[in-house]
This record gives C-alpha cells, sequence and structure tokens, in this order.
C-alpha cells in the first residue's frame, strides 16, 4: 500500500568499525532541519537539532506463519508502533542493526508486519564498509557479505588510506557481490545526507533503476557458499502463468538462500511494467505503468545469494518465455 | 459551553454526541484511566489531560513526547514516556517523578494498593510503600505488559517467548515461565485469577491456564488484537482485532478450550482496534478503525446501538467513570468525545 503519511525508514548495517557510529554521530549533529528518529543499540549519545534516539535491543523472533526464514525485530515493531503515536510527524527513521547482525529480520518486519508497513516504508538499507579490511572480512565472515548483499547504498569508507588500485579492487568485489547497489566512496562518511536518508530504494519504481551494465555476465566465484548474484535478460515476452508457478516455488524451496531478488517484466499481452523487489522468501510485485515509448520491451531480473548454481535459475527464467 | 453549541447544530449525530462534548486536541490519545469521577486521558504530545463532565479538561505537561502507559494509583495517575519518566501526577496538575531512565522508554506502568510497578527495557521496578529504592526483577528480553492479579501477590510480566508470573511470598518475588513462541504484549488476569491471557505481535491471542500451564491458542483474526477487556459473570474475554467484537467463553473447567467464540457488534468492513467493558452489565463498547463505536449485548440475537459515528480516525481508547455515568471515547487525531451514557443524567 503506498501511503503519503507514511514514515520512510533507513536500515543501517556495517560491520565493526567501518564507520557507522561516525555516521550517526553525524546524523545526530549536523544542523540538518529535519526531524529524525535514530533507533540505537547501546549508544551513548544524545541527540542535537531535535533528534531522537531511542533505544532497542534486537530481538529477532520467527513468525508462526509457518515460513521458516521468516524472522521479524519484535523490538522494532514495538517502538515504531510508539513512535507513530507522536503528535509531532518524524521525517525519518533510521535503524542502526549492530556490526554482526542479519539484516534479513529488519527487512522482513516492513513486509510481515501490517501495522508497521501501514505506518512506515523501508526506505533504503545502507551499509557502511571498510574499504581497507572489507576483502578481508567477506573472506572471514558471512555476516559481512550479508550487509553488502542487502544493500541498496554502500558507504565505501575510508578511502583515504587504500591506493587507487585496491578501491578498484574491492569495488569489483562489492559488485561481484551485489550488482544493484549505489557506492559512494566516503572519508569519515562524509556522504551527503541526502543521498542516505530518504531515497526510496526500496520502493517498486525504483527497481527500475537496474543498471543494464551489470546484468549482462555470470561471475566467477570460489566457494559455494559465497554470496554472489545472477542476472537474465529477454527480448521474449514471458508468459504470466509460467513465471508465477516458477517464481512462486522457487522463493517456496529456495527462499532461505535468495537474500535478494528485484525484476522488471514484459508480460505477453499486458500493456504494463510488472516490477518485483524481494528479500528471502517475501516480495511486493505490482504493475508500474506502461512502457515508455522508443525504448526495448525486455524483462530483466537479478538474484543474489548463495548456492544460486543449483537453482536452475537460466533454465527456469527460460522456460517462462512465452511460447 | 461552546463544544455543546457545535454538537447540537450538526445533524445525523447519535444521541451520545448530542448530549457530549467533543474536543479537537490534536495529538493521538494513547491511555485513557478513570479516577474517580475524572477520567484521565494520555496523548501523543506527552499531556495527561483531565476531563470532567461539565468543565474543560485540565492539561497537564507530564511528558516530552508520547505517553506511552498510563494506571490508575490512589487518586492519582502513573505513566511512562518516551522520554524515560515514569511520573505520578494529581489532577490538581502536581507532577511527582519517581524515576527518570534517560533515554529508556517507559513501556509498561501498573499499580496495586501502594505498590507502584514500571518496566523499562528488560527490567521491571516495584516501589513498595516507605521504600525509597524499588525492587528489581530482570528478564530475557523486553517488557511488554504487566498486569497484577485481583490481590496483588501475583505480577505477570510478558514479553518474547511467553509470560513470566511473579508471586510475592515474605517479600521476595519468585518467577514461573509460562513458554509461547512469539512476541508477547498486553496481559491480562481473568477475573477468578485462574488464566493469563496476552495479545501477541501476531494476529492472535495465547492463553495458559494457571494450575497446569495448559495453552489456549486463540487464532483466527485478520488483525493484530490490540485491546481486550472482561465482560460480565461468565465470564467472557473479549477481543479487538476482527470485524466483530469476539467473546470467548472462561467458564467451566476448560474455558475456551475447543470452543467458538460468540461475535457481537459487526462492524462491516470496519475493524476493531478497542474493547471495553460495560461495568456490571453484559454488555461491550466496541471502538472501530473509522472511530466509530458500537454498545453490545454478548448476545448473537440482538442488535447492537451506534453510540458514536465515524470520525475517519481509529478508536484508541474508551474509559467509563466509576459511577457509569460518563463515557469517553479517544481517536487516533485526537478527538475525544465525552458524555453521560443514560438521556436522564
Amino acid at each position: 500500500m503506498e501511503n503519503t503519511s507514511q514514515v520512510p525508514v533507513t536500515v543501517l548495517t556495517g560491520f565493526l568499525g567501518a564507520g557507522k557510529t561516525t555516521l550517526l554521530n553525524r546524523i545526530l549533529t549536523e544542523q540538518h532541519g529535519r526531524k529524525y528518529a535514530v533507533i540505537v543499540n547501546e549508544f551513548g549519545e544524545q541527540g542535537i537539532d531535535n533528534d531522537l534516539v531511542v533505544d532497542a535491543d534486537e530481538e529477532v523472533f520467527e513468525m508462526n506463519n509457518g515460513c521458516i526464514c521468516c524472522t521479524v525485530r519484535g523490538d522494532l515493531i514495538r517502538i515504531l508502533s510508539g513512535l507513530m503515536k507522536r503528535a509531532d510527524k518524524l521525517d525519518a527513521i533510521i535503524v542502526e542493526t549492530t556490526g554482526l547482525a542479519d539484516p534479513a529480520p529488519v527487512a522482513q518486519t516492513f513486509f510481515v508486519d501490517q501495522d508497521v508497513a501501514d505506518r512506515t516504508k523501508l526506505d533504503a538499507i545502507v551499509t557502511v564498509a571498510d574499504a581497507v579490511h572489507l576483502s578481508s572480512q567477506l573472506v572471514d565472515h558471512h555476516e559481512a557479505e550479508e550487509q553488502i548483499a542487502f544493500a541498496d547504498v554502500i558507504l565505501l569508507n575510508k578511502v583515504e588510506l587504500v591506493g587507487d588500485n585496491d578501491i578498484v579492487k574491492v569495488n569489483d568485489r562489492i559488485r561481484k557481490i551485489n550488482p544493484f547497489a549505489k557506492i559512494i566512496k566516503t572519508t569519515r562518511c562524509d556522504a551527503p545526507l541526502d543521498e542516505i536518508v530518504g531515497l526510496n530504494a526500496f520502493s517498486l519504481d525504483r527497481v527500475l533503476d537496474i543498471e543494464p551494465d551489470f546484468l549482462e555476465s555470470d561471475h566467477d566465484h570460489e566457494h559455494d557458499d559465497d554470496v554472489t548474484s545472477l542476472s537474465f535478460v529477454s527480448d521474449t515476452p514471458l508468459d504470466m502463468d509460467k513465471f508465477q508457478d516458477w517464481f512462486g516455488n522457487l522463493l517456496r524451496t529456495k527462499g532461505q538462500d535468495i537474500l535478494r531478488s528485484k525484476g522488471i517484466l514484459n508480460f505477453k499481452g499486458e500493456e504494463e511494467r510488472y516490477v518485483f523487489q524481494g528479500v528471502h522468501m517475501l516480495m511486493d510485485a505490482s504493475p508500474m505503468g506502461p512502457w515508455p515509448k522508443g525504448k526495448d520491451r525486455s524483462s530483466r531480473v537479478v538474484f543474489i545469494g548463495r548456492d544460486l548454481d543449483n537453482m536452475n535459475l537460466k533454465e527456469g527464467f527460460e522456460n517462462c518465455k512465452s511460447a | 459551553m461552546n463544544a455543546d453549541l457545535e454538537t447540537l447544530q450538526k445533524s445525523n449525530k447519535t444521541e451520545l454526541e448530542r448530549r457530549g462534548s467533543i474536543f479537537n486536541i490534536g495529538a493521538p490519545a494513547t491511555e485513557a484511566v478513570t479516577i474517580r469521577n475524572q477520567i484521565a486521558v494520555g496523548f501523543g504530545d506527552g499531556t495527561v489531560r483531565f476531563f470532567q463532565s461539565g468543565s474543560d479538561p485540565k492539561t497537564v505537561k507530564a511528558h516530552k513526547g508520547v505517553v506511552l502507559s498510563m494506571t490508575n494509583y490512589e487518586d492519582h495517575v502513573l505513566t511512562g514516556g518516551e522520554d524515560g519518566r515514569f511520573l505520578k501526577i494529581s489532577s490538581d496538575g502536581n507532577i511527582d517523578e519517581i524515576f527518570n531512565f534517560g533515554s529508556k522508554w517507559v513501556d509498561c506502568v501498573a499499580s496495586h494498593k501502594d505498590t507502584k510497578v514500571c518496566s523499562s527495557g528488560k527490567t521491571v521496578y516495584i516501589w513498595t510503600k516507605n521504600k525509597d529504592k524499588p525492587q528489581t526483577l530482570e528478564h530475557q528480553s523486553t517488557v511488554a505488559g504487566l498486569a497484577f492479579d485481583n490481590k496483588g501477590k501475583r505480577l505477570a510480566v510478558s514479553r518474547y517467548g511467553g509470560v513470566t508470573v511473579w508471586k510475592l511470598n515474605n517479600n521476595k518475588w519468585t518467577a514461573s515461565n509460562f513458554t509461547w513462541k512469539g512476541s508477547h504484549g498486553t496481559v491480562t488476569f481473568s477475573p477468578d485469577t485462574k488464566y493469563i491471557v496476552t495479545a501477541m505481535q501476531e494476529n492472535q491471542i495465547h492463553g495458559w491456564r494457571i494450575n497446569d500451564k495448559a495453552d489456549l491458542a486463540m487464532r483466527g483474526y485478520p488483525s493484530k488484537i490490540k485491546s481486550f477487556t472482561w465482560v460480565g459473570d461468565t465470564p467472557y474475554l473479549v477481543t479487538s482485532g476482527s470485524s466483530d467484537a469476539v467473546c470467548w467463553p472462561f467458564d467451566g473447567k476448560e474455558g475456551p478450550m475447543g470452543r467458538k467464540p460468540i461475535v457481537v457488534a459487526n462492524g462491516g468492513k470496519e475493524l476493531a482496534t478497542f474493547v471495553k467493558a460495560l461495568n456490571g452489565e453484559k454488555a461491550v463498547f466496541t471502538g472501530f478503525t473509522d472511530g466509530s463505536v458500537l454498545l453490545a449485548e454478548i448476545d448473537e440475537s440482538k442488535k447492537p446501538i451506534m453510540i458514536r459515528s465515524s470520525t475517519g480516525s481509529e478508536v484508541s481508547t474508551i474509559a467509563i467513570s466509576s459511577d457509569n455515568s460518563q463515557i469517553l471515547i479517544g481517536d487516533m487525531k485526537g478527538s475525544i468525545l465525552l458524555s453521560s451514557l443514560w438521556a436522564d443524567n
């Protein structure tokens, strides 16, 4: 449900020491003239300039709905419903997650909880990455990989400490995991706040921003449990029934390994573009207006996850083409 | 009073709206409790306002941010706020700060006689008469509901994964755990104290028979249950969360186990958001997502009466004065109706 009174929520992730606290301090101390609530875990600072700091405790719980990977943040549901009772409207809410946290439960809270979905909307997942240490963290920690995989925006921080060649390398490494995130190179997280908060990156029409350059090649990777991405393009219109059968079954059976999915679809006999955006087993989809005149009507889908090679994604997608 | 003149001039009003007063506070009404002939209401702008028939409400600037929780305490109200303060407030506007938790919210409050209780984070704080320092009870996750039994000997604390029932013996509290997967919010003891029931963060309520910890899973709701109330001698636990008021019978040895609830007060397309018993009667007030309120007997053959028409904003609280003479209805936009329940008042 699109509702103009929904307050945008930015989820801020980042591995230990990457610079998340620096960014939070900037949000809390800069004279940005907006009213933000910042939901944090153990944070000593108080906001100035009218910002509100709320303590949370990352209570992740499984929904009793039979969906095995459907975990949500119970504390977030409680805090957001409290914030929505305020007399003055908040311009945005920023949710910090701890360095080792899996971003999925936070994102899923916005899909699963009706009260949260009615009054707030997931704006973007922003990940702060340490340009010096990211490569080694990706090898050692699943969480670092997941935080890159889930991101809509990645602040590649501390670039002043890294040589140009290494920046290109780490940039490529990020791109292998996540082809659609916007990468901003920063020193002390010095990106303008309006490139971080209030982006509408999770809105379905932003799916259309997938850059076609990233959609061409399959990527090599070293281990089976690496997070990678796969993307497919088709100029032949798709059959809607076939696609729904395949995609529904895919998320149901492989949703645990598919971290993010996004796509724009051209269905046979339909004038409108269809877009979807998913986190694990949960997804939103809807028609998004007619195709722009004079442009190719090509379907594009992107998957980010583990073990993608064993899901017959290419074959499954090809089979959805209309006869 | 101006508000009265205004309501008289409007047509299509219910009888209660015609004889009552409407106040537009402009901030969501979050909680309401009755103290003698007054009804205290907490708002999203941090104020607590004391409403009384025949006069304008008295406004107390209590909290910075939302009034999250409220209960009555002797002739006062206890409130917990987003500003981390736990307050005792008198109807003449006197504020006594019991404790300040800083940036931690005071999510829940409770009282029994001279005992004041609040929760902040995972800890419950208990102040007993003549003691400055509170006793503390720790839990594994954030406390989301507090309720005393009618004797004040047991305190139910809801949290992630179930409820901890604390029992007071010789000035010491001992814990007993009631477990059910999921996140548990508002909690209540049945009037006979044989059952505890919680509203979950999912579309269900969950109960336990206290003596053997038998589970009662009450499901099938289309939305979350934000409110419940005990009605009549049976008694029924009446809940919001559906297009009707859903009434679960808690009589006999088994309570609602294996039985179907009675449904009354159908709101059509609207979902019930708040329910409140009419004391001494087998009847319940049910507020809906559009702001309307129905009064219904717990009897599927009887027709409900509309007492408040749609305001366009969901009903967030209903309170009734202790002498059953006045009703107050508040919504998420801060519109308050205060009216006499009976025509000859």
